[in-house]
């Protein structure tokens, strides 16, 4: 008798009849997350001067956390002493770790690559080499406890050309994938994905796809992609995996977060999100709306008594006009607070259109009226029309 | 607005009520109180929803005008009032002209007008100008405009122009105010200046006494420039003046002081019978890193009077700030998990200190209240300030063990 509870179980439950859309509930070890879902980033541990309590009344169910940062401060040791990151943060629902990697990769650039691992310069006073092996990620990743965490993966930036490194970096993530599974301390109740690779080649995202599925896994990410590729090359991507991989299982496509990305993707197949820039750009006075983005700072918000967005009902849209956040953004830090709370706010409020749509059934309608507003003289971008195509739906 | 005094100890300590407040007419609030010290309407680093979860008693918010002075178009424009421009309706405010938390630029001086340096640098008022704004802003409390540019060191010849500045100002603000019909239900606080001079203060209240009728508080103002230096002015620097000033008053009225007092100086302050104080001092130990947490009952199990969550010390320190205290901070968030977010420089280490700073202040004043009407404040007074002396030996024992 296996009697170790899964730590992730995922049932769909509803489809679009047109699309590959589908909403899916997965049940994590600190609740439900209802899918597809858009998950803030919290690199360090805290999401941008939100309190948990204040997310928790938001109806945010899953963040992220990013493994490099946690794992140089506090550290894990300083983590598993806590408790755990849930404990550390105050945070009782549910988080997902990235692996590092690609932070190391992206912030140093002294990073170099080898089969044991991503070999860097150390950010401490000692500047020595440190090694981040798959091994080594997972122990950090076990420390601070997210429900999902991300094994290692070989990243090559989409705009490199070398099909050769490429290949190569397929095959060695598959193998990390390996190395990983093997040093995870909590499969019970910690779930690893696997990340398909092979950058904008569709026989290597093949080769990664097949090997991965073999492996027993509760879910799989889409890795590198959102990395200055062309959009028309992006979705045939995102397309593509989700046929490759399993139905009955979540695809989480890392890094992607516009709005306009987000419904894209939904069409195609994709259950998870997640993107910095909706509370990075809080900081800078641009709240999101969904037929754009405004930025607070400019000057014709002085007299505009209006919300943000009168259709939201978030606290700041309920209790501030944009002529008083006009006069406080970049000023006073409560500003990026108060923005930050409508730009998460906007996120999930997007994803619940997103789920209800299919489950009524109107799925196809929202798509087009939604990319209508978006684009009032229908100069719909090739990748947005292609892409629906894919999906049968004609814009 | 109404205030009534209603019980007042030996010392002159005292209790008393504000009450028939426009914004919430059924709601009583007792002084000794403190004014919730806000930039542009809020408290550093916590938004109104936040501020919910510290507080969920009545309070005051108290707006310096320096703070607001770039809305100065949209207000003319806008319909409502000021707590509700700033995002939180149901709150009482409290317009002041300068920011007590930040250190006031000295001179500049220009007659019957005042300098204020806002973020896009300086800027004159004079009565017109101030109460056309204030008349905007609809307030449920407001000071007059003021010259308070004087502190200890300041030229006999600089205290007699802020008098009779401040003098012209006080009956030009009154004028304007009795023909206001916006103005009309707002509590007005006028300022005393008259520096560290007794004669010049007791001059100034003698011109302005004739105005009393149309004045519901007084400020005493003209004692410092306000900012961080406050917390460390010796109370019995400013003793004789306090005392003068309130011996001159009339007792009927609220007697508010303002800026970054230390508690054991508030706790003095309230013993001469200061009625109105302000939260600024959280700001300035937020700002430093540090958390209060001093006992104020029994129950709180105090480590020291304060604690600098920058210390690596606190890294792997998974106790609240204050152990007993009821704040969201404390029953949430442990020092190494802020003492992390300070050193990654994330904000919500502010917050979190700035919830506690707040609550434990508030805490701090709802027993100044008590200890009044249990007529032992001298007991609270002698407690509070063992407890500073001890932090005070520990730094320098601290210092000395760093030197060796
Ligand atoms: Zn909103
Ligand atoms: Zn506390």
């Amino acid at each position: 008798m296996n009697n170790i509870k899964s730590p992730l179980i995922f049932e769909i439950i509803g489809k679009c009849e047109t699309s590959k859309a589908r909403v899916g509930r997965m049940t994590l070890p600190h609740g439900p997350v209802d899918t597809p879902v858009f998950m803030p980033v919290g690199t360090q541990g805290t999401l941008k001067g939100m309190l948990p309590e204040q997310l928790k009344a938001m109806n945010l169910q899953i963040m992220l956390a990013n493994t490099y940062h946690l794992g140089t401060r506090p550290g894990p040791k300083v983590l598993k002493k806590a408790g755990g990151l849930h404990k550390f943060m105050n945070w009782d629902g549910n988080l997902l770790t990235d692996s590092g990697g690609f932070q190391m990769v992206s912030l140093l650039k002294l990073a170099e690559i080898t089969e044991e691992g991503v070999k860097f310069q150390s950010l401490n006073e000692h500047k020595n080499e440190v090694m981040l092996t798959p091994e080594h990620s997972i122990e950090i990743q076990n420390a601070i406890g997210a429900d999902i965490i991300m094994q290692l993966d070989d990243v090559v930036s989409t705009t490199v050309p070398d099909k050769a490194r490429i290949e190569e970096s397929v095959h060695r993530t598959t193998r990390w994938l390996d190395r990983c599974l093997q040093a995870h301390q909590n499969p019970d109740i910690q779930s690893i994905f696997p990340i398909v690779q092979g950058t904008l080649f569709e026989d290597l995202r093949r080769i990664s796809a097949s090997e991965h599925i073999k492996r027993d896994v509760n879910g799989f990410a889409i890795g590198g992609l959102s990395g200055g590729e062309s959009k028309d090359d992006f979705w045939k991507i995102v397309n593509l995996c989700t046929d490759l991989l399993p139905k009955n299982k979540p695809v989480y496509l890392m890094g992607v977060g516009f709005a306009v990305d987000l419904v894209i993707c939904s069409a195609l197949g994709v259950d998870m999100f997640d993107c910095v820039f909706p509370t990075r750009t809080a900081r800078f006075g641009c709240a999101l709306l969904m037929n754009g983005q405004i930025n607070l700072r400019k000057k014709q918000y002085a007299l505009d008594f209006n919300p943000i967005d009168s259709d939201c009902t978030c606290s700041t849209c309920k209790n501030y006009t944009r002529a008083y956040l006009h006069g406080i953004v970049t000023e006073l830090p409560v500003a990026c607070h108060l923005l930050t709370e409508h730009n998460l706010a906007f996120q999930l409020r997007l994803m619940k259109t997103i789920r209800e749509n299919i489950l009524n059934g109107t799925f196809k309608e929202f798509v087009k009226k939604f990319m209508e507003d978006l684009y009032p003289k229908k100069d719909y971008p090739s990748w947005i029309t292609d892409s629906l195509i894919a999906v049968n739906i004609t814009l | 607005m109404k205030f009534t005094v209603k019980h007042v100890m030996k010392q002159s300590a005292r209790i008393g009520e504000l009450s028939h407040i426009k914004a919430d007419f059924g709601i009583k609030m007792e002084t000794p109180l403190v004014l919730l010290h806000t930039q542009a309407g809020h408290i550093p680093h916590i938004t109104h929803e936040v501020l919910k979860l510290i507080s969920k008693e009545p309070q005051i918010l108290q707006i310096p005008l320096v703070s607001i002075h770039n809305y100065y178009d949209a207000i003319q424009d806008y319909d409502g009032r000021i707590s509700e421009f700033v995002g939180s309706k149901d709150t009482i405010s409290y317009i002041t002209l300068n920011d007590p938390s930040n250190l006031t630029r000295q001179g500049h001086h220009v007659k019957e007008m005042v300098p204020i340096f806002t973020k896009n640098g300086k800027v004159l008022y004079d009565s017109q100008k101030y109460m056309a704004m204030i008349n905007n802003l609809k307030p449920d409390m407001y000071t007059l405009l003021s010259d308070g540019d004087t502190n200890i060191a300041s030229s006999q010849k600089r205290i007699t122009k802020s008098v009779e500045n401040t003098a012209a100002f006080n009956k030009q603000c009154i004028s304007y105010q009795k023909k206001s019909s916006n103005l009309q239900d707002s509590f007005v606080i006028a300022p005393v200046v008259g520096g560290y001079c007794l004669k010049s203060r007791e001059k100034f209240i003698e011109l302005i006494l004739q105005n009393d009728s149309f004045v519901h508080g007084y400020l005493i103002d003209g004692l410092h420039n306000n900012g961080p230096e406050v917390e460390f002015i010796p109370f019995n620097e400013v003793e004789l003046v306090v005392k003068k000033v309130i011996d001159n008053l009339p007792e009927s009225k609220l007697r508010v002081i303002s800026g970054c007092w230390s508690p054991v100086n508030i706790i003095k302050l309230v013993k001469c019978g200061i009625d109105v104080f302000d939260t600024s001092y959280c700001r300035i130990l937020t700002e430093r890193s540090a958390a209060l947490t001093f006992s104020i009952n029994e129950n709180d199990l105090s480590e020291a009077y304060e604690i600098n969550l920058r210390h690596n010390q606190y890294a792997e320190d998974f106790k609240p700030l204050l152990l007993g205290c009821q704040c969201i901070t404390c029953n949430g968030y442990s020092r190494g998990y802020i003492h992390h977010l300070l050193t990654v420089q994330e904000l919500l280490g502010s917050v979190l200190i700035m919830i506690h700073n707040v609550h434990h202040i508030l805490r701090f004043f709802s027993k100044i209240r008590q200890s009044i009407r249990d007529e032992c404040l001298v007991d609270l007074e002698n407690n509070i300030l063992d407890q500073y002396n001890e932090f005070q030996c520990q730094k320098i024992k601290n210092l000395e063990n760093e030197n060796k």
